[in-house]
């Protein structure tokens, strides 16, 4: 166990330093230096207060979808669909929001932002539940019907009042997640993620929910002989994915950006994907994993602004590290293999 | 009327190489996740070529190469390296949306107007076109819709009806059969993989420069996954495929048509989501599917 966690880290940090040299031989086609682009990246990421807090604003959501992936792929189920989960939690927080701005509402926002990602989410749990229907491609198409109901709320009942502009009015500090740390955008939201992460970590691992889950995703047959009710696990799996998902939307509108417009966070689920393959779709690792990608969103959004390096360098880093974590997985399970090999040699020259 | 259905035939012409192409390649077991990517790529190496070179020829080229390229990647990565194909056709798709956006900078810069090709023009078969309603609405379409008409047939032949087709059905049904009979699954897997590279190439490049003559890092959104849907809807055949594209086409056309119509009694977006709301509601309806066996599975030989 101790040398699969050993490789798991070495190969990912390989992985990682890989992505980032393959982007830096891209930025070589700008006629750029990429190692003054790097020493821009990583200075611009702890310039002040604000960018080192910003680190941690950018990981809070990215847990949330990381973490929405991680669960259902424990159940060997997969939820493409945590950016639409999101896009209905973010409706609903401002919608909330907007109505009821007073301090106590925050915990209505946060129960009903819960319960309605949570039921977009069920839904396709049930689709596949009842009627063995391909939840891969459902959650993928969920995220354009949410998309689409999106728009329109924002163009007709959720619309500003100066009328403007497709997007809602701006809440009321009341109603606004309390921050950390004076100085930067770092608030409350950050906690709840990595409350997230650790009790989703509790949730898989220690108790018979949990075990019920990654039985259902080993072998759901074995499972379904032993008693375990499937489908319901599905149903399951998919709610507490779709809340989680939702949760990045509460976040990021009672946290961030304090209103809701067209165009928000558009690929903050594909992001959460890559992450939790990084991670290995360890609730912990996420954690961390997000903090990495925070971390290149805050320095290549700032290089981009001062530099002439375009800030979709950060898509590159990112979509190249995925990459090529992905191929150490499988260096992994070679090691993994041989070093059963051995031991199973060993163990004959023993008995031998 | 007669506008609006030939525009329907002509949005539809990507979706059908895209799904003709992922039957082929889940056949063999497949599934090419990287198929929004792929569409992505196409469409931006297809402006790219053309816009440089100033002919289309070379811009669908360029897409081809783009798309076998991609391809290329994730099958080595699924096939040989036997890595998930949805979470590596996910990182793929993530990487091309930077490596597209990066390159356009790199390429262009910040340009002060829109950069624009030509589009593909619509030719106009003799005779044919002339016949009433439906003239103007399959023969007057651009050449990568006429090459369909050879298509469709080609791929349903070789697919039932030629040894090669029975290799890539066994490949994904029964692979082991594959191997005893002294063929390659893995070669015939990673082949199909490279056609829909080639294809998806293609479907890409008509969103750029057969259609709208220019490129944004937005232009696919979501139409390689529709493509994807269609073949599971279409059952896996090509016919099927073609059954639901042309439902999807209609369904396109609808929304235009609902649009322009100045009707305001029910919202644009609801038009918007309707190919996604169908997908979702033929998934969940279809009873009988006919699912490669092995699609999504690597293939190991028994040792």
């Amino acid at each position: 166990m101790k040398g699969k966690l050993r490789d798991i880290l070495l190969i990912n940090a390989v992985a990682v330093l890989l992505g980032l040299f393959v982007s830096g031989l891209m930025i070589l086609l700008l006629k750029k230096n990429p190692l003054e682009a790097f020493g821009l990246l990583f200075t611009s990421m702890v310039r002040d207060r604000y960018t080192i807090g910003d680190i941690f604003v950018k990981a809070t959501p990215l847990m949330f979808t990381a973490l929405a992936f991680a669960f259902t792929y424990k159940a060997n189920l997969f939820n493409i669909g945590a950016q639409g989960q999101f896009y209905i939690g973010a409706l609903v927080a401002v919608s909330v929001s907007l109505r009821f701005p007073q301090k106590w509402a925050l915990l209505l926002v946060l129960v009903l932002v819960v319960l309605s990602s949570g039921l977009w989410g069920a839904a396709i749990g049930y689709a596949k539940a009842k009627f063995k229907a391909n939840e891969f491609l459902i959650s993928m198409m969920s995220t354009y019907v949410a998309l689409a109901l999106m728009n329109y709320l924002l163009r007709t009942r959720l619309l500003e009042t100066k009328g403007e502009y497709p997007q809602t009015d701006p809440l009321l500090e009341s109603i606004w997640l309390p921050k950390l740390l004076a100085g930067t955008r770092l608030h409350v939201g950050f906690i709840l993620a990595v409350v997230a992460c650790l009790g989703i970590w509790v949730l898989l691992y220690k108790t018979a929910l949990g075990f019920r889950i990654r039985a259902v995703g080993y072998n759901g047959e074995a499972a379904a002989t032993s008693g375990i009710n499937t489908g319901r696990i599905h149903i399951a799996a998919f709610f507490i994915s779709g809340s989680l998902a939702g949760l990045a939307g509460f976040t990021e509108v009672n946290g961030v950006q304090h209103m809701l417009l067209q165009g928000f966070n558009p690929d903050i689920g594909s992001i959460g994907i890559g992450i939790a393959i990084l991670a290995n779709a360890n609730p912990i690792g996420i954690i961390f994993a997000s903090i990495l990608f925070g971390a290149l969103r805050v320095g290549g959004q700032i290089m981009g602004q001062r530099s002439q390096i375009p800030s979709s360098i950060i898509d590159l880093m990112q979509g190249f590290v995925m990459v090529f974590v992905i191929m150490g997985y499988f260096v992994r399970n070679e090691l993994d293999r041989k070093r059963k090999i051995r031991k199973l040699l060993l163990e004959e020259g023993g008995v031998q | 009327m007669i506008n609006l259905l030939a525009r329907a035939l002509m949005m539809s012409t990507p979706l059908l190489y895209g799904s003709l192409s992922e039957v082929i390649a889940e056949r063999t077991g497949m599934m090419v996740t990287a198929i929004e990517g792929i569409f992505l790529i196409g469409a931006w190496a297809g402006f790219v070529g053309a816009y440089q070179s100033g002919s289309l020829a070379i811009g669908i080229l360029c897409a081809m190469g783009a798309g076998l390229m991609t391809a290329a990647l994730y099958g080595w990565i699924t096939i040989y390296l036997k890595q998930h194909q949805i979470v590596t056709g996910t990182a793929i798709n993530i990487l091309i949306a930077g490596v597209c956006s990066f390159l356009q900078r790199v390429i262009f810069g910040v340009p002060l107007v829109p950069l624009t090709v030509v589009q593909l023009k619509q030719i106009p078969i003799p005779l044919l076109h002339s016949i009433p309603f439906i003239g103007p609405i399959l023969f007057k379409q651009n050449i990568l819709f006429y090459l369909l008409f050879l298509l469709v047939p080609a791929t349903y032949v070789v697919l039932y009806k030629t040894a090669l087709g029975l290799a890539i059905r066994s490949a994904g049904e029964n692979p082991e059969a594959v191997d005893v009979a002294g063929i390659n699954v893995k070669r015939v897997r990673f082949l199909a993989v490279l056609f829909s590279g080639l294809m998806g190439g293609v479907a890409g490049a008509f969103y750029s420069i057969g259609y709208l003559g220019m490129f944004t890092t937005s232009i696919i959104n979501g139409r390689g996954w529709i493509a994807f849907a269609i073949c599971f809807l279409g059952n896996w055949n090509p016919i099927g495929a073609l059954v639901g594209t042309i439902i999807f086409g209609l369904t396109e056309a609808l929304a235009i048509f609902m649009q322009s119509s100045g009707g305001t009694f029910l919202p644009n977006e609801l038009f918007i989501a309707l190919p996604y709301i169908l997908t979702i509601i033929l998934t969940i309806s279809r009873r009988s599917f006919n699912v490669p066996a092995k699609l999504g599975t690597p293939y190991e030989k028994e040792q």
